[in-house]
């Protein structure tokens, strides 16, 4: 028998490896990855808590499925984001999109 | 007492992660993001979520992954990311601290939490659609509204404006 708590350690480590990227990274498109495995941490995280009850409930599996379906909408729109950012300025490097400073 | 199969599932999923931040090509970042993204999927159907892992598997490596390698390739190569100063420091300090939360807090609580059991009629996958379209019927229904919203905001601003 697997402890949950291992599931909650990869969920965990999936948080930091998001958070490094997302702090360190200029590429755009590295940074929506790393936002990407955010996402995916939470709905390990989700997955896992809902096992915990006893008897288990179904409700987490629900609210993955939503969360899955709106984590793909923010990627389609980050990218239509990052593709005009492209065409504006031809690079995604986020330090050189400045166009916004006063 | 740990199953290999959960073994080597996390390690794909964790070591897919790193590429996908640390690889130099954009291209296999977003290979080895799909090969982290299945991962979780199997991390799902070790939690007895079959369906969710099915959902996981074809909207995330059957339409982002794919969206995101069609975004790479209108980009362009990267032309290289400048270099950082610490970057070798800030990875260390990334993989420590991920490490002592992850790997130290699950030792600290391995007897806190129960381990996965058979789940019986709480993964049921009738129990999952009667509860998905009769009690969230309304909230499926909104979800369907948002993604034409995010669909004609996507539209909108890829839309080549003739300025």
């Amino acid at each position: 028998m697997e402890p949950l708590s291992s599931f909650f350690a990869v969920s965990i480590i999936l948080l930091g490896i998001g958070i490094y990227g997302m702090t360190t990274k200029r590429s755009a498109i590295r940074i929506l990855f790393s936002v990407e495995l955010v996402y995916n941490a939470a709905n390990l995280n989700i997955i896992a808590f809902s096992r915990l009850r006893n008897p288990p409930i179904i409700t987490g599996q629900v609210i993955v499925l939503f969360s899955i379906s709106l984590a793909a909408m923010e990627a389609a729109v980050g990218l239509a984001i990052i593709i005009l950012a492209f065409r504006i300025n031809a690079d995604i490097d986020l330090r050189k999109l400045t166009k916004l400073k006063g | 007492m740990t199953d290999p199969a959960f073994l080597v599932v996390a390690a794909v999923t964790i070591i897919g992660a790193i590429m996908a931040i640390e690889a130099r090509d954009l291209v296999y970042g977003a290979a080895a993001l799909g090969i982290s993204f299945l991962g979780i999927a199997g991390l799902f159907i070790l939690l007895d979520a079959t369906y969710v892992a099915a959902f996981q598997i074809s909207v995330y490596i059957g339409a982002v992954v794919v969206l995101i390698l069609f975004t790479v390739m209108l980009v362009g190569p990267a032309k290289g990311e400048a270099p950082m100063e610490h970057k070798r420091a800030s990875l260390f300090a990334a993989v420590l601290v991920s490490m002592f939360l992850g790997i130290g807090g699950s030792l600290a609580s391995a007897n806190a939490f129960p381990g996965v059991e058979v789940c019986g009629s709480g993964c049921d996958l009738q129990i999952l659609s009667q509860t998905l379209l009769n009690n969230y019927g309304t909230q499926l229904e909104l979800l369907s509204f948002v993604l034409v919203a995010a669909v004609i905001g996507a539209l909108t601003l890829a839309k080549t404006e003739k300025a």
